[in-house]
């Protein structure tokens, strides 16, 4: 694919239309008020309520809830340390892999709570999958398992008719497969820096979830990668719910349809400022400080 | 010009020099103090050593009866090593492996207490574990076999494997670990198919100290597999070993015969502790180099 047919694609990717804008009014601390009758946006997938985390002693994140929309791309935004990340890996249970880490409060997909005992945190993260900063493939497999090999240690996979077309598949959907359909044996750590991220990403889809966590995952890319994975997340947003930290603001107002702008309150815990139509939270936010924040006024 | 450089470069000084290059020469005198005694031992084990080494009869044959005597070979001992610390990897190699996983992924007072346990081990004296062994094994059961001799060396391997294994796998960079994590990987499935792999020529180096480590005791042997002047196969029986060998033919040194075939016998124990290094090392550099598709 061509930088410039990307380039097209993204500048036509859809901008909710005003009608939509005006309509999700989403008021902060109650979000299951923000039920909105957005059209073009799924059901609500994950809701989040009164959800707190903490670094052994320390709270990173007070009493965040919002709900989070299916088939579409919500943004997340915020100052350096206001728990983008960390509200991230409280979606798929990867917060409590850190030891000392715990979090309070709900949250729920699909109106099932994911810290419900009974359910296993390996399920919750096969459902949601999460892209990370820095692209992480597993530096022993080649291509061909790095997307194959999680799949069928999960037993969503078998026999080689099968891998074959799975691994085929994601990469298409990752918009990986022309660039290395020749050296599948090939080492997932031999890819340049963009490609390993969408391997990674292949190597999500392959699990077949419902939700994407990316938290900045273009950061550490240059422009065309960054370009590639925008348009990526565009298409995937049809079939996917997508949730994505970023520190670019003309990343979020590019892709997203949803934005959720979270700051460091005086406690150094992150809290949710606002979180409202992209459009409308870049052009007419409610909140001051997020006015402060989308204009580069601080942060 | 020479003045232009000196211009933008604050000039490095004579002193400042002289101090670089010191350290330069220091180095290089204490790595060749380092070496001297490494190539002088070798080089008198091979030159003492290798007239034996190169009949054929040496490893073929077993050694006669009466030390005094010429002729013979190592046969005997040369299988009873292999055997033996054939087995004492098969024991030791799990276990420390699993210790160290353990240790990694479970943690707790169980993981520190085991890793405590086991750096003791490391520093028991290996007479002391042939002592133990005597006293559990060879004692319980009325007499010396290759396995108690199995089993002692299987101690003397554990600390070594497991200490090697639990620090390569903690150098699994963290992004990989939660990478795995995030793919709803079990954690044993994690360890094996991610973790290990990434570590392998490390745990392997490690197996191959540990190896390197028990195939040249000769403290545990002499209360467990005790030697045996024949050969045999049988675990069940006492079992000669090649440092049990050195040792005994060693003690009666003043025969020419007994000297000779001590230092054949060492010189191949160093062959094949090399030798096994070099296979470890080809054998992970390989896999490393090839992008296996399945
Ligand atoms: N593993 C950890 N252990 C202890 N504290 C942590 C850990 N990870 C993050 N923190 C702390 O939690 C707070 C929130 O971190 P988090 O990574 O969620 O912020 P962020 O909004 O993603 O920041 P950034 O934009 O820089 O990525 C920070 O103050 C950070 O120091
Ligand atoms: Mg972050």
């Amino acid at each position: 694919m061509t930088i410039r047919s990307v380039r097209q694609k993204v500048t036509a990717s859809p901008a909710p239309n005003e009608a939509e804008a005006v309509a999700i009014q989403v008021p902060v601390g109650e979000p299951s008020a923000s039920a909105a009758g957005g059209a073009a946006l799924g059901d609500v997938a994950i809701t989040v309520r009164d959800l707190s985390a903490w670094y052994g002693a320390r709270r990173v994140i007070r009493d965040v809830s919002m709900d989070i929309r299916s088939n579409a791309i919500t943004a997340i935004i915020g100052p350096s340390g206001s728990g983008k990340s960390t509200l991230l890996r409280c979606l798929d249970r990867m917060h409590e892999v850190v030891p000392g880490a715990r979090s309070s409060g709900k949250v729920a997909y699909q109106g099932v709570d994911i810290y419900d005992p009974e359910i296993e945190p390996a399920a919750v993260r096969r459902t949601i999958g999460m892209v990370f900063q820095q692209p992480n493939p597993f530096p022993t497999m080649s291509i061909y398992d790095n997307v194959a090999a999680p799949a069928r240690f999960n037993g969503l996979v078998k026999g080689k008719a099968a891998q074959d077309e799975l691994v085929e598949r994601c990469l298409r959907q990752a918009a990986l497969w022309d660039e290395v359909r020749d050296k599948l044996g090939h080492g997932g750590t031999s890819l340049s820096g963009g490609q390993q991220q969408r391997l990674c990403i292949a190597r999500t889809l392959a699990l077949q979830p419902k939700v994407l966590l990316m938290d900045e995952p273009c950061s550490a890319l240059d422009p065309v990668a960054t370009l590639q994975i925008e348009q990526l997340m565009s298409n995937l947003k049809s079939e996917y719910t997508i949730v994505i930290v970023t520190h670019n603001m003309q990343q979020a107002s590019r892709v997203s349809d949803i934005t959720a702008f979270f700051n460091m309150g005086p406690d150094r815990a992150g809290y949710l400022v606002e979180l409202d139509d992209t459009r409308t939270l870049f052009t007419n936010p409610k909140n001051q400080l997020t006015e402060d924040y989308v204009s580069g006024r601080f942060g | 010009m020479a003045s232009d450089g000196a211009a933008v470069f604050a000039p490095t000084g004579g002193a400042r020099r002289f101090r670089a290059n010191l350290l330069v020469v220091l180095a290089v005198v204490a790595l060749l103090l380092a070496l001297i005694p490494l190539i002088a031992v070798f080089g008198y084990v091979f030159v003492n050593g290798i007239r034996s080494l190169l009949s054929l009869d040496f490893l073929t044959q077993d050694p006669p009866a009466d030390l005094s005597a010429t002729g013979g070979g190592v046969r005997n001992a040369l299988v009873g090593t292999l055997e033996m610390t054939g087995l004492a990897s098969v024991i030791a190699v799990p276990i420390g492996l699993g210790v160290a996983i353990f240790a990694i992924e479970v943690g707790g007072g169980l993981a520190r207490a085991a890793r405590f346990l086991i750096d003791v081990l490391s520093g028991l004296p290996s007479i002391v574990v042939g002592i133990f062994v005597y006293a559990t094994v060879v004692v319980t059961q009325g007499h010396f076999s290759g396995f108690a001799g199995s089993l002692a060396l299987a101690i003397v391997m554990l600390p070594v494997v497991t200490v090697s294994a639990e620090e390569i796998l903690r150098l699994t960079p963290r992004p990989i670990a939660e990478g795995a994590r995030a793919l709803g990987l079990a954690r044993w499935r994690a360890i094996l198919s991610v973790f290990v792999p990434i570590g392998l020529s490390g745990i392997v180096t490690g197996v191959l100290l540990g190896v390197s480590r028990a195939i040249g005791e000769t403290a545990p042997l002499i209360f467990t597999s005790l030697g045996n002047n024949f050969f045999t196969l049988d675990l069940n029986q006492p079992m000669q070993a090649l440092p049990l060998l050195i040792y005994r033919n060693a003690l009666n040194s003043a025969y020419a015969s007994a000297r000779d075939r001590a230092f054949g016998a060492a010189l191949l124990l160093i062959l094949i502790v090399f030798g096994f290094n070099l296979v470890g090392r080809w054998l992970t550099a390989r896999r490393r180099l090839a992008g296996s598709r399945r």
